[in-house]
């Protein structure tokens, strides 16, 4: 259905952004009327999200401006992520950044700084074009576009990461900007590839660069270029996404940058990538069969496990072991990807989905911590329980939750990750991929109990953030327990249709390669999407 | 209808000025040079608009014109009038290693490309393979100078070796697209010269080798 709201959700962002950048004549009320108009815009856009998510629910698909945006079920379940993380970090930018202002701009060449009037209009103004890039990466049906909506995400966060303008959040900013920008250059070629054959097949000219067209015509395009495109596209979207062996600037940008940026994108960002890759292998699937795509994540997601939790292990900074959680989750979220079939799809989309929900609450704990303390070392900030119990209880929680403990969300997916990998023969895989997580466990646990145990300076008064601070922490922490332990039914519906639509290739196509459908979907047949929703939901 | 070569050749002069590109000491002649390359890369579009009779590469023109012949290089002048120009061009590898690196990707973009079999730019393989080939020389820059103003122009060269993909393989897409594209490459040296600018006031040095404080 046509949707007026879709082309809202983009223009709401986007009219904030300009709108942010040009009050500064209002003396001492800019703050004031930054953060109204910040609030505003971020509501709005949540509300958007989810009257697009239920048109999406009612009639299959949200569509505007002649099917250059397009909102699937898939899409659907990305923009609700972009919409309510995007709510949940404009809340705790309101606190993050009034305590970030207290601190004050400085010149002097400090490892962390604070904020003036100055960046803090910058800050919000970046932050909802940032939004906008994010939403138009998730809702562009148009292949080129959505290239263009990654890239412009690097350059609208660019400035984001080297807000403090200090030596090292300078110096995370470039390389940020760019090895991003040469990454994801590469996955202009990939499209381009797509492009370019596909242009020859479809009649319409003007439609060969949406993807519902190539899908429909997949099967006849050309497989050597697809593969070539595929792997261009893995690699380019993938440095974005922070897959090892590109992830190099991944761990300085998320430690450098201001706490509600970090939570963005990580726990953001890495997901409208991934969804872009998702929507390449979609097209590759129907054309080469499920195997090539598949394989490729296995081995991407097995190296990017493994990488992050060796480089866990000897973290002393609290951000740089959040930030190399991403890769770690990133992996598993391949590997499900890769094991394919429905509960594998399933497994790695609710993998990413409370990946998202967690990891964006543990980035804004770091950010309490960092305003307490100002500082990120586990060397310094020590005896959390003393100083701020109620942060230190959320803190230990999330670590609980990251890891995957029951009864939080993590576990399920994990759990599923699992079923899905024994299910399709891959046990030898799941053993391994368990020793790696419990190294990642034991990493996480140290930093757990020795930011909030131990002596805590003299010098840092007790006291908890602030409400704007720790609300959204808190909501977010009632997520990862609701979905842990149920599935609310529009939930379900999104994830079931968002499977629905990647496993296309395996279904739809009579084309699957000897070792695509059958292989992998063989053994799974006692155990289907349906079977495990109503397992969890208890009817 | 205009002569294949012409394309192929002018193609083969934009490998030529990004090689001067890259290997020029002076980063604001490097900014010249860069004009210069983009003017040819106008003319190749040109000649790409008249030979398929694609009227869209008019406008293609007009913009690369616009943006690559005079806004870029304009921005980066300035900016490096701003600049120590004392601030030599350190390489992490000497001239002969680089234009070898150069040579090797020239091999591997056309072993590449002569394996691919696209119908819409048969004609144009030479000039295919010289784009792909185009795209790595701005790698190559990026990674091996350590002046951050060589390291946006090797982001520009990239970015003209793209677009003549785009070009040749592309040119039916919409307007709107290559827009975006454009909108985004002048959007990415903007943001690269201005955190450029904020790092050589701050930090008092354009070389990437003393921005080592992080681990990686």
């Amino acid at each position: 259905m046509e949707s007026p709201h879709l082309i809202w959700l983009l223009f709401v962002p986007l009219i904030a952004s300009v709108l942010s950048l040009i009050v500064h004549w209002f003396g001492d009320f800019t703050r004031p009327i930054l953060e109204f108009l910040h609030l505003a815009s971020v509501t709005a856009t949540l509300v958007l999200t989810f009257i697009v998510a239920g048109q999406v629910l009612d009639a299959g698909e949200a569509l505007a401006f002649s099917d250059w945006l397009r909102v699937d079920s898939l899409g659907a379940l990305f923009v609700v992520i972009v919409g309510v993380m995007g709510f949940l970090s404009g809340i705790y930018s309101i606190g993050f950044t009034r305590h970030e202002l207290a601190v004050g701009y400085t010149n002097h060449d400090i490892a962390i700084g604070g904020l003036d009037m100055g960046r803090l209009r910058v800050f919000y103004s970046l932050f909802h074009f940032f939004l906008f890039t994010m939403l138009l990466a998730v809702t562009s049906n148009n292949i080129i576009i959505m290239w263009v909506a990654i890239e412009a995400t690097t350059l609208s966060s660019a400035f984001l990461v080297g807000l403090y303008g200090t030596r090292p959040a300078l110096e995370a900013a470039w390389k940020y900007v760019v090895i991003c920008t040469v990454g994801v250059a590469f996955g202009l070629y990939g499209t381009i590839l797509v492009y370019s054959d596909a242009v020859n097949l479809i009649q319409e000219t003007s439609k060969a660069s949406l993807w519902t067209e190539i899908v429909k015509n997949a099967s006849t395009l050309d497989p050597t270029l697809l593969k070539l495109a595929f792997v261009f596209i893995l690699i380019g979207f993938g440095t974005k996404a922070g897959i090892v062996p590109m992830h190099s600037w991944l761990p300085d940008t998320y430690s450098e940058a201001p706490s509600p940026v970090s939570a963005l994108l990580s726990g953001v960002l890495v997901n409208c990538t991934l969804f872009v890759i998702i929507r390449f292998s979609i097209i590759v699937n129907l054309a080469l069969g499920t195997s090539f795509a598949q394989i490729l994540f296995l081995v991407f997601g097995v190296i990017s496990l493994a990488a992050a939790v060796f480089f866990m292990m000897g973290q002393k900074d609290i951000n740089r072991l959040l930030a190399y959680s991403s890769p770690e989750n990133i992996g598993l979220i391949l590997i499900a990807l890769g094991l394919g079939g429905p509960i594998g799809i399933l497994a790695g989309l609710l993998q990413l989905v409370n990946h998202s929900i967690v990891k964006t609450m543990m980035f804004f704990l770091s950010g309490n911590i960092l305003m307490k303390y100002r500082s990120r070392s586990l060397d310094v900030v020590k005896g959390l329980m003393q100083a701020a119990p109620l942060t230190s209880f959320f803190l230990l929680a999330g670590v609980f939750a990251l890891v995957g403990a029951p009864p939080f969300n993590i576990f399920f997916s994990k759990f599923l990750i699992v079923s899905a990998g024994i299910a399709t023969g891959y046990w030898w895989l799941m053993i391994v991929c368990m020793l790696l997580l419990m190294l990642a466990f034991t990493a996480l646990f140290r930093m757990g109990s020795s930011v909030t145990l131990g002596q805590k300076p003299v010098e840092i008064q007790n006291g908890e953030s602030g409400f704007t601070t720790l609300a959204p922490i808190a909501i977010l922490m009632v997520l990862a327990l609701v979905l842990g332990l149920f599935m609310p039914a529009q939930l379900t519906d999104l994830l079931n249709g968002a499977v629905e639509v990647v496993n296309a290739g395996v279904t739809a196509t009579p084309l699957a390669g000897p070792n695509g459908s059958a292989s992998v979907a063989g053994p799974l047949g006692g155990l289907s999407v349906e079977s495990f929703f109503s397992f969890f939901s208890g009817h | 209808m205009l002569n294949v070569n012409l394309i192929n050749t002018l193609s083969g002069l934009l490998l030529l000025t990004s090689l001067l590109v890259i290997e020029t000491k002076k980063p604001r002649q490097s900014a010249i040079l860069y004009s210069f390359q983009s003017l040819i890369l106008v003319a190749i579009f040109l000649a790409l608009a008249i030979r398929m009779e694609a009227d869209q590469l008019y406008l293609w023109a007009a913009s690369a014109f616009l943006t690559k012949v005079v806004l870029v290089p304009v921005i980066l002048y300035r900016a490096l009038g701003k600049v120590d120009q004392t601030v030599t061009s350190l390489n992490t590898v000497s001239a002969p290693v680089s234009v070898l690196l150069a040579a090797l990707a020239v091999v591997v973009s056309f072993t590449v490309v002569s394996q691919i079999e696209l119908k819409s730019a048969a004609d144009f393989i030479p000039a295919l393979a010289i784009s792909v080939a185009h795209f790595f020389f701005g790698q190559l820059c990026i990674v091996t100078q350590r002046n951050l103003f060589k390291q946006i122009l090797g982001f520009c060269l990239m970015e003209n070796g793209s677009h003549l993909t785009l070009a040749l393989l592309a040119y039916r897409a919409p307007e709107l697209v290559e827009i975006g594209i454009a909108t985004d490459a002048v959007f990415a040296v903007i943001i690269l010269v201005a955190l450029a600018g904020q790092i050589y006031k701050r930090l008092h040095t354009l070389d990437s080798a003393e921005l080592q404080t992080l681990k990686g």
